[in-house]
C-alpha cells in the first residue's frame, strides 16, 4: 500500500460547509479499513486551503490531488479509488468556468500566482498537533533568535523592510526599535487578532490553521524588546481561533517552548489569550489596550504611544497576526531573501481575503507589485454572471474604492494610497454594475456608524451628517451642493479626529467621490440610480424580447410582484415590487434589467 | 524648556499640555471638554492647533498635547478656521438647543444647517466631563453608554442610579448646561431622582443633599458630628480663621515644605 495522507480543511468557513463531518466520516473510514494509511494521522483537520467558496476541500497526498465540495457520502468512493487505488475522481476535481478540470493546486490558476510566507503551514499541519508544526521548522528560529543579541533581531527587521500588515503598514523593525530602547522593568508584546473588517478573515485563518508560528513570532519579539509576558487579542466570536490559540499555548507550555527558561535559555516568557468583546474600534491599538485593562474600549491620545506608556502604563509591542506571522520566517531565512519578493518599499508578501462578485473566493497570499488586475482576473477567475467589473473595495472600512481604471497599479502600501484606498488589514471585495456607489458608500458610513466608539466630535457627528447625507441622496431628495458639504466634513474627520479609525473613516466616501463622482451628480440631478439599488430612483422591467418566460423569476419573488403565463413574457407588477433584485440575479437571460422609474 | 506659541516665546514644565502653556500665557484657545481639574477628554476637537516639531507639522487638540522643547505652536490659521469652524458646524447639529454653541458659532461665524439637527432640544455634546467628574470624586454613577452615533451619557439602563449623591458635580462641571438640575421646596431633582436637601447649620438655607454628605464623612473618614457648611459660610468661615492660617504657615519652618 502506498504511504497516502489526507489533509481536510476544518478551517471556520470548511467547518460550516460540513467539513467536521468529514473529516470523522474519513477517521472511520480509515480506522475500519485498516492500514491503507502509513502516514499518521492518515486524516488531517487542517486550516484553510484558500478556495473557500468550494469547501469543505479534502487533498490527497502524495498526489496532491485536491477535491472540492466533498460530503461525507463521497468518503467511500474517495477510499477505494483514490486512497486504495491510484484513480482521480472527476467529478471531485475543482472545474473552471469554461470546464477545464484540475487536478492539483498546483495547476489551479487560483493558486498559481500565490507566494506563501505567512501562510506557509495553514492547510498543511493539524494546527492542534505541536509535532506537526514543529516538524515544519516551527520555533527553529526562535531558537536562533534565543542566542542572538536583542539589537540583531530588530537589525534583522529593520532591513527586512517589514511593515505592519494590520493597516497602516508601519515600519515593524522601527517599532521594535522604539519599544526596545524604552527603559522600563516590565514591558508587553501584545498580538492583534481583532480583525473585524467587512469580508476579511485573514488574521483568523492564520491564527487558526497555524497558531504555533504565530506564538514564535511574539516570542521572537519578545526576546528583541524585553518582554516578558505577551497577549493575544482575539475576537470572542474566531471561537476557532480563540480555542487553537489557547491549546497551542499549553502545548507549547509543556514543551518548554513557554513559561520560565523558554528552550533552555534564561529567558522567561508566557502568552496569555485575551477574548474580545467584538468592537471594531478596539483593533485600533490604544483601544486594545484600554479593553485588556478592562476599561472602556476608547483609543486614547497619543502621544504616549505604547512603545513607550501602553499596558497598564508600560511599554507594550503592538502587531497585528499576519505580521507576527512573518516574524520567523524572515529571521530563519533572512532579511535578504525577504526582500527579495515584493516591491522596494512594501517587501514580502500580503494575505488577501479575496471576495465579491467573481468566480473564485477565498485566502489568498501574493507578493506585493502583482497588479489588482491578476488578483481579479487569474486568480478570481473573473467576474461572475458576466457583469461587467466597477470597482475593487481593499482596505475595509478605513479604505476605498478603486476603479476599472487603475487595475494595472502594482499593490503595495504606497500605491493603494496614493489610489485612494488603503492596504489595511487585507479584505478585498470586489463589486460588479449592479453595486451603486452612493450605497456602498452609506454602507461603510452605516457599519462605522455603529463601531465608531462616538468619543469625538468629528468622527461620531460626521458619520452621522454623512449618513444623513446620503440618505437624502438615495431617496432623491440630494443637492449638488451635499457634494462638497460631505467632502467638506470629510476633511475635517481626516484632519481633527482623535484616532484613526476617525481620521480614515471618511475613505469610502471620499474614493466614492474621487473615482464615481458622475454617478452621485445623476442621482441628485436626474434622480437616477442606474445599478438599480436605491429603491426611490430605479425600478426592474423585464425586457420582453429576452424573456422566456420561464418563470424562474416570479418563482423567486419573495413580493409575487411578476407576473405572466409560462413561455410568455412575464411582466413587474411596480405596486407590488420591493425592489430586493432578486429577479435579476436568478434570471438565467439576462432579461432583468434596471432601469428609471 | 521654552516652546513658542504664536510666535511668543513661553516657559514651560516638563509634562505639562500646550494648552495649559497657553492659557498660562495669556492665549486663549476655544475649547468646550477641558477642565483644569478633571483628566483631558481630548474628545471635542476645538482646542486643535498646528505644531512644528521636528521640521514636520501636524494638527492636533492642545489639551492634551505634551509640551517638548523648541516645538512651534500655531493657534490661529486659515486651516485650523476651517477645521474649527467644521466642527463648530457639526456640534450645532448636535446640540442646537445649547447657548454656549450657538455663541461660539456666532463668534466664528458658523451657520449650522437646520436640515441636519439631529434633536432640537439637545444641549449635550459627550464632551465626557460630567463623567470623569462623578468618577474622579468616586461615585461614578453615570457613564458613556453604547457607542458611536448612539452614544450617550446615562446612569445604569437609564434608571434611577443607588449610586447616584445628587452631588450635582456632573451638572456644574458641564460646559452646555445639558444636565437638569433643579431645587425647589428643600429638594434637588437630577438624573430622575430627587434628594432631600439639608439646612446649613450656620445660615440656615438647604445646601447640600444628605447623601452627598454622608459620602463626604466616610470618603474622608470625618467625625459622626461633621454637618458640613454652605459655600457661602464656609467662605466666612475661612476668612475668620485667616490670620490663625497666616500664623501657621509663617511658622512653618521655611524649606520643609513640600
Amino acid at each position: 500500500m502506498p504511504a497516502k495522507s489526507v489533509y481536510i480543511c476544518c478551517d471556520t468557513g470548511c467547518t460550516a460547509a460540513g467539513g467536521g463531518l468529514l473529516a470523522s466520516a474519513f477517521a472511520a473510514k480509515l480506522k475500519n479499513s485498516g492500514a491503507a494509511c502509513d502516514l499518521a494521522p492518515a486524516a488531517k483537520r487542517t486550516g484553510c486551503h484558500g478556495l473557500c467558496e468550494f469547501g469543505p476541500v479534502v487533498r490527497v497526498e502524495p498526489e496532491n490531488i485536491s477535491y472540492y465540495q466533498v460530503r461525507p457520502e463521497d468518503v467511500d468512493e474517495i477510499y477505494e479509488k483514490t486512497i486504495a487505488g491510484d484513480e482521480v475522481i472527476e467529478r471531485l476535481l475543482y472545474k473552471d468556468p469554461f470546464g477545464k478540470q484540475f487536478k492539483t493546486a498546483a495547476e489551479n490558476p487560483f493558486y498559481i500566482p500565490q507566494v506563501k510566507i505567512a501562510l506557509r503551514n495553514v492547510g498543511e499541519i493539524d494546527p492542534l498537533d505541536m509535532e506537526e508544526a514543529v516538524a515544519r521548522g516551527v520555533y527553529q528560529a526562535l531558537a536562533k533568535a534565543l542566542e542572538m543579541p536583542p539589537e540583531d533581531i530588530v537589525d534583522e527587521m529593520e532591513a527586512s523592510g517589514l511593515r505592519g500588515r494590520g493597516g497602516a503598514g508601519f515600519p515593524t523593525g522601527k517599532k521594535w526599535r522604539y519599544c526596545a530602547a524604552s527603559k522600563s522593568d516590565i514591558k508587553y508584546v501584545v498580538c492583534n487578532c481583532d480583525e473585524g473588517d467587512p469580508g476579511a478573515f485573514m488574521d483568523r485563518s492564520i491564527l487558526e490553521g497555524d497558531p504555533h508560528s504565530v506564538l514564535e513570532g511574539i516570542a521572537i519579539a519578545a526576546k528583541a524588546v524585553g518582554a516578558r509576558q505577551g497577549f493575544i487579542y482575539v475576537r470572542d466570536e474566531y471561537e476557532g481561533a480563540v480555542r487553537h490559540a489557547a491549546a497551542a499555548i499549553a502545548a507549547a507550555q509543556a514543551r518548554g517552548v513557554l513559561g520560565r527558561n523558554i528552550l533552555g535559555s534564561d529567558m522567561d516568557f508566557d502568552i496569555k489569550v485575551i477574548r474580545g468583546g467584538g468592537a471594531f474600534v478596539c483593533g485600533e491599538e490604544t483601544a486594545l489596550i484600554n479593553s485588556i485593562e478592562g476599561r472602556t474600549g476608547e483609543p486614547r491620545v497619543k502621544p504616549p504611544y505604547p512603545a513607550s506608556s501602553g499596558l497598564w502604563g508600560k511599554p507594550t509591542l503592538i502587531n497585528n497576526v499576519e505580521t507576527f506571522a512573518n516574524v520567523a520566517a524572515i529571521l530563519h531565512s533572512g532579511a535578504q531573501k525577504f526582500r527579495e519578493i515584493g516591491t522596494r518599499n512594501s517587501p514580502g508578501t500580503k494575505v488577501f481575503c479575496l471576495v465579491g462578485k467573481i468566480r473564485r473566493t477565498g485566502l489568498i497570499e501574493v507578493p506585493m507589485g502583482i497588479t489588482l488586475r491578476r488578483i481579479v482576473y487569474d486568480i478570481g477567475g473573473g467576474m461572475m454572471n458576466s457583469r461587467p467589473f466597477k470597482a475593487i473595495q481593499t482596505g475595509g472600512p478605513s479604505g476605498g474604492c478603486i476603479p476599472e481604471a487603475l487595475l494595472d497599479i502594482e499593490v503595495d502600501f504606497d500605491s493603494l494610497a496614493e489610489a485612494g484606498g488603503m492596504m489595511g488589514s487585507g479584505g478585498m471585495i470586489v463589486m460588479d454594475s449592479c453595486t451603486c456607489m452612493v450605497e456602498f458608500a452609506q454602507y461603510y458610513v452605516k457599519f462605522l456608524s455603529g463601531e465608531s466608539c462616538g468619543k469625538c466630535t468629528p468622527c461620531r457627528e460626521g458619520l452621522r451628517k454623512l449618513d444623513a447625507i446620503l440618505t437624502d441622496i438615495r431617496e432623491g431628495k440630494g443637492r449638488l451642493s451635499d457634494i462638497d458639504l460631505m467632502e467638506d466634513i470629510c476633511q475635517t474627520m481626516r484632519k481633527a479626529s482623535l484616532c484613526g479609525l476617525g481620521k480614515s473613516a471618511p475613505n469610502p466616501v471620499l474614493t466614492a467621490l474621487r473615482h464615481f463622482r458622475a454617478e452621485y451628480v445623476e442621482h441628485v440631478e436626474e434622480k437616477y440610480c442606474r445599478a438599480g439599488v436605491c429603491p426611490s430612483l430605479s425600478a426592474f422591467h423585464i425586457n420582453f424580447d429576452a424573456c422566456t418566460g420561464c418563470s424562474v423569476c416570479a418563482r423567486n419573488c419573495p413580493a409575487a410582484a411578476i407576473e405572466g403565463v409560462k413561455k410568455k413574457p412575464h411582466q413587474i407588477n411596480q405596486s407590488k415590487c420591493v425592489q430586493c433584485g432578486a429577479c435579476r440575479d436568478v434570471c438565467q437571460f439576462n432579461a432583468v434589467t434596471a432601469g428609471r422609474r | 524648556m521654552f516652546i513658542t506659541i504664536d510666535g511668543k516665546p513661553c516657559e514651560c514644565a516638563e509634562g505639562e499640555f500646550v494648552l495649559a502653556a497657553a492659557l498660562r500665557n495669556g492665549i486663549d484657545i476655544p475649547r468646550l471638554c477641558h477642565h483644569a481639574a478633571l483628566p483631558n477628554q481630548a474628545s471635542c476637537r476645538l482646542c486643535l492647533v498646528e505644531i512644528m516639531e521636528n521640521g514636520v507639522k501636524h494638527v492636533t487638540a492642545s489639551c492634551s498635547y505634551p509640551v517638548s522643547e523648541g516645538i512651534e505652536v500655531v493657534t490661529r490659521s486659515q486651516e485650523l478656521q476651517k477645521l474649527r469652524s467644521g466642527v463648530l458646524a457639526l456640534l450645532k447639529e448636535r446640540a442646537p438647543a445649547s447657548p454656549e454653541i450657538s455663541a461660539l458659532c456666532e463668534k466664528f461665524g458658523v451657520a449650522g444647517d437646520k436640515r441636519f439637527f439631529r434633536d432640537t432640544n439637545e444641549r449635550c455634546v459627550m464632551c465626557g466631563l460630567c463623567t470623569a467628574a462623578c468618577k474622579l470624586l468616586g461615585a461614578s454613577a453615570i457613564s458613556a453608554a453604547f457607542r458611536g452615533v448612539d452614544k450617550k451619557i446615562s446612569t445604569p439602563f437609564g434608571e434611577m442610579s443607588p449610586a447616584c449623591i445628587g452631588c450635582g458635580a456632573c451638572a456644574r462641571v458641564c460646559p452646555c448646561g445639558a444636565i437638569p438640575l433643579t431645587e425647589s421646596g428643600g429638594a434637588r431633582e437630577i438624573w430622575g431622582k430627587s434628594f432631600e436637601l439639608v439646612r446649613c447649620p450656620a445660615c440656615g438655607k438647604p445646601f447640600a443633599t444628605r447623601e452627598e454628605l454622608a459620602f463626604l464623612a466616610k470618603k474622608f473618614a470625618l467625625p459622626p458630628e461633621f454637618k458640613g457648611l454652605c459655600r457661602e459660610c464656609q467662605r466666612k468661615e475661612t476668612v475668620k480663621k485667616m490670620p490663625e492660617l497666616r500664623n501657621a504657615i509663617a511658622a512653618y519652618p521655611s524649606g520643609s515644605a513640600k
